[in-house]
């Protein structure tokens, strides 16, 4: 009666049960895993790659860890997913939601247990993160107009969102500098414009924001350090010679007169089309390739200074910020649009040499400059600003704030415990569950400080049983406090993305009733 | 290393730290790992630290006391024990010297950060409170400090020994501090005077002679012989000297060509021909009265043949090739002049003037020596001599560790007590502030105090002392107040350090402090280790 087989060799199939346990397992495992990362007082994770080097990240950050990972589950893969899509979006609240998601199938799985269809408990999850979310609405504040305040509750939510890292230490120092960046962004989401430059020596609190371009290349030889007013060419193009393409052209001559005059000829060649840059009337040419010591000393003659070299990212950057485009033909010296910037000069940062470009085209650039005591902090501290500056950019957009400390998970809670209430039917339970996948938040906050997280969980229900409370968990005295005068912000979109993705995830894990695994597809045996 | 340490016995569940035990093992073999490379590294601390022998994987042998490059050479796996090696190249990054004191005092805080657990505390707790520490115990240095002045010639040499006396080459720092403290002070700029580019002083090396013989050198040194084809000048008074980077050879195209020979006259033609267009170039560099090339290496062809050489010879032009390019600037800065790179651009206003330039027989080898440069850039030379490789190199890194004192001074110009008098008043000081703070927080202050004693520790264990006795007696003598008592190695007693001349910048100091409690504290955050690709 049996089909005898349906798939291929070592296809696999799970079915039913065993299909749904295994993703809920996947799925719970990969939670646990990032868990212990959440909150101000989480702990960090040693990536250890096993690729070549063995090299060695200390993270905090939940999508660089979820990133790096090696996985097979599948449903594991859909939270990771998820991770990077909130890094994409929003950037911050990578750890959220994975946790949440992690504990919305935690829950799930109990009512599986229980006999409740999975259809069942979707539907009710959905009545419950609309709930939440409309509860979050309620709540939210919103101080665009108030530009004082604005700047405040940026500065509050930069602040939050580097206490859970590695910056903590110096949180308002960092804080300032990422809502200073951001602030200059005027608005636009283009982090592409804050340049972080990293250099190792000093300390973390040596690191500054400046306004302006920094690059990090030499000056060629014999040219001027110091240029105002420069007007900058950016190119693209060999400055060795002009080869020839064709493979295989070779020139035949009958005397050494004639090589030489080959010879002269070229140079001749590299001596028209530096003419030619230099007839951009420039006073600054920066080449993403080497630019060889004929040429250079032809630059140094003309006053001009070249910057060879300079990486792909660099000359990009460089191009957009100074308001230039990258050209890598210089016969038509109208078409080309030039950069301009009010100073050039060469700055020293520890104990390397850099060039600095001040008073650019595009206003809102600027650069950080990460000092730090090793690889690792800095690598660290990138990330971290990096959440920083990614939440503030969209905050600028979106400027409705909540507070933070677990607060809103405690909001949205309550709101969905009274939709259970409510409800009638079966769906209330699945309801009832998202309530306690939310408290876990704060509890896990909690636990990763080392503090009651039952006795201050049930704290905090008591108070956010009054209208309007305004408490959270104060991680650092270790108790139930109020947020609003401790100045704990997060940014609504990054709370709702949290919300919205967590559920979607986990209504995509449960809507799962196979597992079919595909036969790995066969090398050709190449011996 | 040790990777495969024991699971440490596991400490009662407390009722206020929920934690599992594998994150809790991670954490504790993670400390056992970092430890170790502590402990490897510990006897080398100290004027009468013993030195480690290393033999490479290339079967190159390194004797060495400099913390930052025995850590270097061992290769461990384990993060944890990578971390602390990076610590030790950051000191060395910032500081240049004190590279073993923060790999031993981190080890210390290690130590005493596993009591902390052991005891429950959690792990943030103990991270914030040791930070608390070290801000505090910069401070308590900071107000130790004594300000010096870069004129001061006498107190910067007695800095640069002290760093020297911990090295191979100890018995020549009354040589190599003045050495040291003359050849930064050479190239600080007077119009930045905090900034010291330590790339602005070149140290060749070169075998044969004793460390003795090391010297500064007032222009540049070139490790190189003067080329001798067809007896040219391997010495030349009121040189004028050229640095080129074209090639003196028979042209070479880009494109691919071929010469065509069609007979035997041709041959002899393209000969001639070849002759007269090297001719042609050495006329023209002769006619600016250049009488010294220096010529850059060159991938792409013959820097030099035999027969330009043998020109350049009968045109009395010393030549030395082969100079790599990545020297080309500190060369030209040097000598004030500009590279030249094509045969057109030779004028005589790119050219610079020296006295003397010459060939000297060194050893078993020889140098070329350029003295005497008018209007020479803010640099300078040090030729380090010594009997065998192993001095040299050693001599060497110890030479870089002293330039880099120095240089820490320039850059924050105070100075602080050595032999241990520091680290135990720091330890005085935060015992006391630790009674007047909270709960945990005093406690891991107290534990932070309490590592800070290793450092005299180690100096008198080292040095063959009783530590117990040593480090006591130390204690007592702050605690009435002299708080520049500190272990006096040469004599095996507790003397004012400052009156015996034992000094060492303040940034030295400070920064193992700082950067010790930060590689503490990322090791104690860590709970997991996670293999990736």
């Amino acid at each position: 009666m049996a089909v005898e087989k349906l798939f291929k060799d070592e296809a696999t199939e799970e079915k039913g049960e065993r299909a749904r346990m295994a993703s809920f397992v996947g799925a719970m495992a990969i939670a646990d895993l990032v868990k212990t990362t959440l909150g101000p007082k989480g702990m960090d994770k040693i990536l250890q790659s096993t690729g070549r080097g063995h090299s060695v990240t200390v993270t905090n950050d939940g999508a660089t860890i979820l990133k790096s990972l090696h996985i097979d589950n599948p449903a594991a893969k859909v939270l990771i997913d998820i991770s990077k899509v909130q890094d994409d979006e929003v950037g911050d609240g990578t750890t959220s939601v994975v946790v949440l998601a992690g504990e919305l199938l935690r829950e799930a799985e109990k009512l599986v247990g229980s006999k409740i269809h999975p259809m069942t408990i979707i539907s009710g999850f959905r009545m419950a993160a609309d709930r939440a979310r409309k509860a979050l609405l309620d709540r939210v504040m919103d101080n665009k107009d108030d530009a004082e305040k604005f700047r405040s509750d940026l500065m509050r939510i930069a602040m939050t969102t580097l206490s859970s890292k590695i910056l903590s230490q110096d949180k308002e120092h960092f804080a300032k500098l990422a809502v200073d960046a951001v602030m200059r962004l005027k608005g636009s989401t283009n982090l592409e414009a804050i340049q972080i430059i990293k250099k190792a020596g000093g300390s973390l609190k040596d690191s500054f924001l400046d306004e302006g371009f920094i690059l990090d290349k030499k000056i060629g030889l014999g040219q001027p350090k110091r240029i105002e007013n420069a007007n900058i060419l950016v190119a693209n193009t060999a400055m060795d010679t002009d080869k020839v393409k064709i493979y295989g052209a070779r020139v035949r001559v009958d005397s050494m007169a004639k090589v030489a005059q080959i010879e002269g000829a070229e140079k001749e060649k590299m001596r028209e089309k530096v003419q030619k840059i230099i007839g951009h009337g420039i006073n600054c040419f920066v080449n993403r390739q080497l630019i060889y010591n004929f040429p250079e000393e032809l630059f140094a003659d003309a006053g001009i200074l070249a910057i060879e070299h300079a990486d792909f990212e660099g000359i990009e950057r460089l191009a957009l910020v100074t308001g230039g485009e990258i050209a890598s033909t210089f016969d038509n010296p109208e078409s080309v649009k030039l950069g301009h910037c009010k100073l050039i000069e060469e700055i020293m940062i520890g104990e390397d040499k850099l060039i600095h470009f001040s008073g650019v085209e595009m206003g809102q650039a600027c650069t950080i400059v990460l000092r730090g005591a090793s690889f690792h902090v800095l690598d660290e501290a990138e990330r971290s600003l990096h959440d920083a500056l990614c939440v503030l950019s969209q905050t600028v957009n979106d400027s409705r704030v909540l507070l933070g400390g677990g607060w809103p998970e405690m909001v949205m809670a309550k709101a969905v415990d009274e939709l259970a209430r409510k409800t009638p039917g079966k769906k209330s339970h699945a309801i009832e569950a998202f309530s306690r996948a939310l408290i876990a938040i704060p509890t896990t906050i909690a636990d990763n400080a080392g503090l009651d997280s039952a006795e201050l969980v049930a704290q905090l229900r008591a108070e956010h049983h009054k209208e309007d409370s305004n408490a959270g968990i104060d991680v650092i005295t270790g108790t139930v406090g109020d947020m609003s005068e401790l100045g704990i912000s997060e940014a609504f979109k990054v709370k709702q993305a949290v919300l919205l993705s967590a559920t979607e995830a986990a209504e995509m894990i449960l809507r799962v009733d196979e597992i079919i695994t595909c036969a790995p597809r066969r090398r050709e045996d190449r011996m | 290393m040790a990777t495969t340490v024991a699971p440490p016995p596991r400490a009662g569940k407390t009722e206020s730290y929920v934690d599992n035990k594998r994150k809790d093992d991670i954490r504790m073999s993670n400390i056992k790992a970092a430890r170790a490379v502590a402990d490897a590294v510990r006897t080398s601390l100290g004027p009468k630290g013993m030195d480690k022998m290393i033999s490479t994987a290339s079967g190159e042998v390194i004797i060495t006391n400099d913390g930052a490059t025995i850590l270097n050479k061992l290769d461990v796996l384990q993060p944890a024990a990578k971390m602390l090696v990076e610590l030790s190249k950051s000191q060395d990054v910032v500081a240049g010297d004190g590279t073993t004191t923060v790999v031993v005092i981190a080890g210390a805080l290690l130590k005493q950060c596993q009591t902390l657990l052991r005891s429950g505390i959690h792990p943030t707790v103990i991270s914030e409170s040791i930070y608390k520490a070290s801000v505090k115990a910069v401070e308590v240095l900071t107000a130790m400090a004594v300000p010096v002045e870069l004129s001061d010639r006498e107190s910067l040499i007695k800095s640069a020994s002290t760093s020297l006396n911990s090295k191979v080459v100890s018995q020549y720092s009354s040589l190599l501090a003045p050495l040291a403290v003359d050849s930064v002070l050479s190239v600080v700029d007077p119009e930045k005077p905090d900034l010291v580019d330590l790339r602005d002083v070149k140290i060749v090396k070169k075998l044969g002679g004793t460390v003795d013989d090391t010297e500064l050198v007032k222009g540049l040194v070139f490790d190189k012989k003067v080329s001798h084809a067809a007896g040219g000048p391997t010495r030349v008074e009121n040189a004028k000297i050229a640095v080129i980077q074209f090639q003196i050879s028979p042209p070479k195209t880009d494109i691919e060509q071929s010469i065509v020979v069609s007979d035997y006259t041709q041959m002899d033609r393209i000969l001639k021909e070849e002759r007269s267009y090297i001719l042609n170039m050495i006329k023209k560099i002769k006619s600016t009265g250049c009488n010294v090339l220096l010529i850059q290496k060159s991938i792409l062809r013959d820097a030099v043949t035999d027969l330009s050489l043998h020109y350049l010879a009968k045109a009395k032009i010393l030549v030395v090739k082969d100079v790599e390019r990545d020297d080309i600037e500190f060369i030209t800065k040097t000598l004030n002049c500009l590279p030249i790179a094509n045969i057109e651009h030779f004028r005589a206003e790119k050219l610079g003037f020296a006295d003397m330039v010459e060939e000297m027989s060194v050893g078993d080898g020889k140098i070329v020596k350029i003295t005497g440069i008018k209007d020479m850039g803010r640099t300078t030379t040090v030729l380090v001599r010594g009997s065998n490789q192993l001095v040299l190199d050693e001599a060497e890194r110890s030479l870089h560790d002293a330039l880099c004192v120095v240089r820490c001074l320039v850059n924050k110009r105070f100075l602080i007590a050595g032999g241990g008098a520091p680290e135990i008043e720091l330890s005085r000081q935060l015992g006391a502030w630790s009674k007047v703070l909270h709960g945990m927080e005093g406690f891991c202050v107290k534990s932070f105090a309490e590592a800070l004693e290793v450092v005299p520790y180690t100096l008198a264990e080292n040095a063959g002392l009783n530590p117990i006795v040593i480090v006591t007696e130390l204690r007592n003598r702050h605690a009435q107040g002299e708080i520049n008592a500190g272990i006096n190695v040469r004599k095996g007693q507790i003397t004012n350090i400052l009156e015996e001349n034992v000094v060492q910048p303040l940034l030295v100091s400070t920064s193992a402090i700082t950067l010790a409690t930060e590689c503490v504290r990322m090791i104690l955050k860590i709970d997991d280790i996670v293999t990736v690709r």
